[in-house]
């Protein structure tokens, strides 16, 4: 029978079990809080000699029983969710398995993989405290375990455990700077991604508005330079091209090519953004935009796409040149009829009135701002509660309820330019954006979300349009809380959020740091990429190449370890009173001979030792320690001279080497 | 009068074949005014050192055989009612005697113990209300089996810190072993030790162990071996200041025999086992043992000078 985990590692390993568990229970069904409790409680019985270990047949059916519980309860038995659980539910069960200290060694080093798997679903920096807390209970638990069953003494192992984590930490910040960042050699599919709030592919009335009701972050972006006004950054997300009736929706066939850059007219603006994870891969820029970064694509319709969904932060650089064109040569005759198609019946008078404008003006141009100009003239109203619409949706909002937010007016407006004859398009993404002055970047929220017409000119190309500008000039201005003061429906679904209470003034300062300190956390630790890591290599090492990096580095280790070597090895300081100088001395100089003073060994067995190694010295050594011990026990006068001369005249005549027949060492007790 | 010293070693290493260190450290305890704990198996010779030092130093010797029925009056002594004068007359025990040998003091119960070791420290016994002084000098030589032998009460801490030393015998060598085989019975020898130093000498030389120099140095010497132990992990507690105390004095009664009038490192490093070693217990080991090696790892890890 090998060794029995001692009583103390157990409850270590319990407490390091459930905080390495906590992580993961709120995605998880309850009853894997049961199960836990229930393979803890038994554990704790066997280790009572109460209950024994489960028997074969019951390991074996419960495998098979968990397996099929993970396969009900996710539908699957592959997939992050699926195997995370399923590894979860080996961790607790190999509890009941644990028979040696090595089992639990076993549990241990799993309950480090699942700190790792925590992170495949959050990174934010709540959880990486938090996980940096479990590292430290699993570390104790380690320690725990080597101690013996009568040493117990839990404050002790936490204690060291504390220490190993600190002294991990410089090894930390060392492999995370220069450890090279290595491409994934797999992709995991976004958890959970049907369950994140954000725009869609497909925009009905009302879509927009339900979006809008949502605190929660969009992205981040920071600017090379002045932060332009709100009202000039439209962040474009996609394109809607075609539509059934009641519903725009993308055109998927838009991903299979992507564009050439656009010409670069104009200043440059150069941003970066730092994009929450959303499941989808596409990406926010203003007009005329292109990405540096490698893992973005640029569309022909003018947006960025990322390569894959993005399943955490994502962070991406682009430039934008204000004045330039997009497609001013153009559009080919496939592109043209997508750009006006419409359903072949339904909205009647919408219909009507784009035939009587088309009829009227002779220009598009003109065409559409006799468009607009019906917008901001007849008593259109903006408003997050819109009344809801019947058949003919368009028709019911020019020109029976007027009450709509921005997705209503797109649509209306883009429904009617197709009507008379002018290809256009409804363009969603986010409209202005939250300025943290803290960090001197901005914030865009869900509740940001907008959505605005594109038609296409002869000579300027596709030109961008907001009704919802004609109606409610605040919105675009000033934001959506101050357009709807008036009707109090700024997040009124959601009391708690902290955006809802930007006048408390306080309350935001705290709220904004927070945030920019998450956006310090997303940008430079969450997406340090091999293109940051070599960025930092060229301005802190002035190179980056990998070899020469790897000969700084070792360079550096070298020089650390020289350094601490020193204070380690160099020899004792010179202290305390001549008395004891002098024996250092003598001490030193008999060490070479293997006579130095032995541990713990008092003067006159020391004599005695050196006398029986060098008879001929007997008389010097007498004279020496005869002062020494007069001087220092008793009684006598302190005299260091004298000790010293005695000193120099018994060293003077010390040999210089081992002779053969010196005795090399010798227990003293 | 050392040479009065030397002759006593002599005249119980005449009885005691081949244990002189352990006869120097008995001296050593009784020049210290200490109480002494022997400790070993029984028949190693524990009773005969401890008679023999009674012979030697000319005392008044009582022994007391502990057992387990052993009750505090048949140490300290009774009233008994006197007819004659109607009146409750003190009998008083073996206790009342300058030199005491409590043989197998930990097969006693805890209360009978406690009843001589209340007598150790105080130096008077308190019985029917009324206080006896003991007589001076006082000394009692507690002998006791190891206490994984079968039948024994361990003594606490408490009381194992009131005897300056605790000595162990040990086997002899084969020579001294063969001598005792040879020569005359225990018995006829230890009849044929005569007293070599007297009650006023013993106390004389009591009087001079104080005076005996110890130096700033020695001093800071055993400060750091008494700091050594309450700072180390690897015993349950440090040292007392009672230890402390009891290891200069029992330095200062070797530097005595040694015939030297100051202490050196080396006396305190021959004391210091018997002084410490059953004043400490190592952290690992609930049985409380390992004094002896936890006595060696102190002085190896502690720079004399």
């Amino acid at each position: 029978m090998t060794a029995l985990i001692p009583r103390n590692s157990l409850a270590w390993l319990l407490i390091a079990q459930l905080v390495v568990l906590v992580p993961h229970l709120p995605r998880l069904p309850w009853w894997i809080a049961v199960l836990w409790l229930g393979c803890a409680l038994w554990r704790v019985q066997i280790q009572r000699m109460r209950w024994g270990y489960p028997g074969r047949l019951l390991r074996v059916g419960g495998l098979l029983l968990i397996g099929l519980a993970v396969y009900v309860s996710q539908g699957t038995l592959i997939g992050l969710d699926a195997t995370v659980m399923v590894l979860l539910l080996l961790f607790m069960l190999k509890l009941l398995e644990m028979r040696s200290p090595r089992d639990a060694l076993v549990v241990i080093y799993l309950g480090f993989f699942i700190v790792a798997t925590a992170f495949l679903f959050d990174q934010g920096i709540p959880l990486a405290l938090y996980q940096g807390f479990c590292t430290l209970i699993l570390v104790a638990a380690l320690v725990g375990l080597q101690q013996s069953p009568a040493r117990n003494d839990p404050a002790a192992a936490l204690r060291r455990a504390g220490v190993m984590v600190m002294q991990a930490l410089p090894l930390m910040l060392v492999l995370f700077l220069f450890f090279p960042r290595l491409a994934p050699l797999w992709s995991v599919n976004v958890p959970g991604s049907s369950a994140r709030t954000g725009l869609s592919e497909s925009m009905a009335p009302a879509d927009i508005a339900n979006l809008a009701q949502s605190p929660e972050l969009a992205f981040r972006v920071e600017f090379d330079g002045q932060v332009p006004s709100a009202s000039t950054l439209y962040w474009r997300a996609m394109t809607l091209s075609r539509f059934d009736g009641r519903t725009w929706s993308y055109d998927q066939r838009l991903e299979q090519r992507t564009a050439p850059p656009p010409d670069t007219a104009g200043a440059a603006l150069v941003y970066q953004v730092v994009a929450e994870p959303s499941g989808r891969n596409w990406l926010y820029s203003l007009s005329g935009s292109v990405s540096s970064t490698p893992q973005v694509n640029r569309l022909a319709d003018d947006t960025l796409r990322a390569l894959r969904p993005l399943s955490g932060t994502f962070a991406y650089t682009a430039t934008a040149h204000s004045d330039a064109l997009l497609q001013p040569e153009g559009l080919s005759v496939s592109e043209r009829r997508r750009e006006l198609q419409l359903p072949p019946s339904g909205d009647p008078r919408a219909r009507a009135w784009a035939r009587q404008l088309r009829a009227e003006y002779g220009s598009d141009a003109q065409l559409i701002q006799a468009v607009l100009a019906h917008f901001s003239e007849q008593p259109f109203y903006y408003t997050l509660q819109p009344s809801p619409l019947g058949q003919h949706a368009n028709d019911e909002f020019l020109f029976d309820s007027r009450r709509g937010f921005c997705e209503h007016y797109a649509g209306a407006m883009a429904f009617v330019l197709r009507a008379a004859g002018i290809p256009a398009r409804i363009v969603t993404g986010y409209q202005g954006g939250e300025l943290n002055p803290r960090g001197g970047y901005l914030l865009v929220h869900q509740f940001d979300a907008h959505a605005w017409v594109e038609a296409w000119l002869p000579g300027t190309g596709w030109t961008a349009f907001d009704p919802t500008f004609q109606v409610a000039p605040t919105r675009i201005e000033r934001g959506l809380e101050e357009a709807m003061r008036e009707e109090g429906s700024f997040l009124a679904e959601a009391p708690l959020s902290g955006a809802r209470y930007r006048g408390v003034s306080w309350l935001n300062s705290l709220r904004l740091s927070w945030d920019d300190l998450n956006y310090q956390w997303q940008r430079r630790v969450l997406n340090f990429r091999s293109e940051e890591q070599l960025a930092l290599f060229r301005h802190w090492l002035g190179t980056a190449d990998w070899q020469r990096i790897g000969v700084i580095v070792l360079a550096l280790v070298f020089t650390l370890m020289a350094v601490q070597a020193f204070f380690w090895l160099r020899p004792a300081r010179r202290t305390g009173t001549p008395a004891q100088r002098a024996w250092q001395q003598l001490d030193r100089r008999l060490r070479p001979l293997g006579l130095g003073a032995q541990a713990g060994e008092g003067p006159r067995d020391w004599q005695q030792r050196i006398g029986c190694a060098l008879p001929s010295q007997a008389d010097l050594l007498a004279a020496f320690f005869d002062c020494f011990v007069a001087q220092q026990y008793a009684g006598g006068n302190a005299d260091a001279a004298l000790l010293r001369a005695h000193l120099k005249r018994l060293v003077r005549n010390l040999p210089r080497r081992r002779s053969a027949g010196l005795p090399v060492k010798r227990r003293l007790l | 009068m050392k040479d009065v010293l030397s002759a006593a070693q002599d005249a119980i290493g005449e009885v005691l074949l081949g244990k002189s260190q352990a006869i120097k450290l008995a001296l050593a305890c009784i020049l210290a005014k200490g109480h002494l704990l022997i400790e070993d198996l029984p028949g190693m010779g524990k009773t005969t050192l401890s008679q023999a030092l009674a012979r030697v130093l000319g005392m008044s010797y009582q022994r007391i055989q502990f057992t387990s029925d052993l009750l505090p009056g048949d140490i300290l002594g009774t009233s008994v009612f006197d007819r004659n004068t109607a009146q409750f007359v003190f009998h008083p025990g073996p206790i009342f005697a300058e030199l005491v040998l409590a043989d197998e003091i930990n097969r006693a119960t805890p209360k009978s113990q406690s009843a001589l070791l209340e007598a150790m420290e105080e130096g008077q016994v308190t019985v029917d209300g009324a206080t006896r002084p003991l007589p001076d000098p006082f000394f009692v030589i507690a002998t006791q089996n190891p206490v994984s032998q079968s039948g024994t009460f361990a003594l606490p801490e408490s009381q194992l810190d009131r005897f300056l030393m605790r000595l162990s015998l040990g086997y002899p060598s084969e020579a001294a072993e063969k001598s005792l085989l040879q020569g005359d019975a225990r018995r006829v020898r230890l009849d044929a030790i005569r007293t070599v130093l007297g009650r006023e000498q013993l106390c004389a030389l009591q009087a001079l162990v104080p005076q005996v120099t110890a130096s700033d140095a020695l001093i800071d010497y055993i400060l750091r071996l008494v700091n050594h132990t309450r700072n180390s992990d690897a015993c349950a507690w440090g040292l007392s200041p009672r230890a402390s105390l009891g290891l200069l004095a029992a330095a200062r009664a070797w530097a005595l025999l040694e015939q030297r009038n100051y202490v050196i490192p080396e006396d305190v490093q021959a004391v210091l086992p018997a002084v410490v070693s059953h004043r400490l217990r190592a952290t690992h080991d609930p049985a409380g043992h390992g004094g002896d090696s936890l006595a060696r790892w102190l002085l190896s890890e502690v720079s004399p000078v």
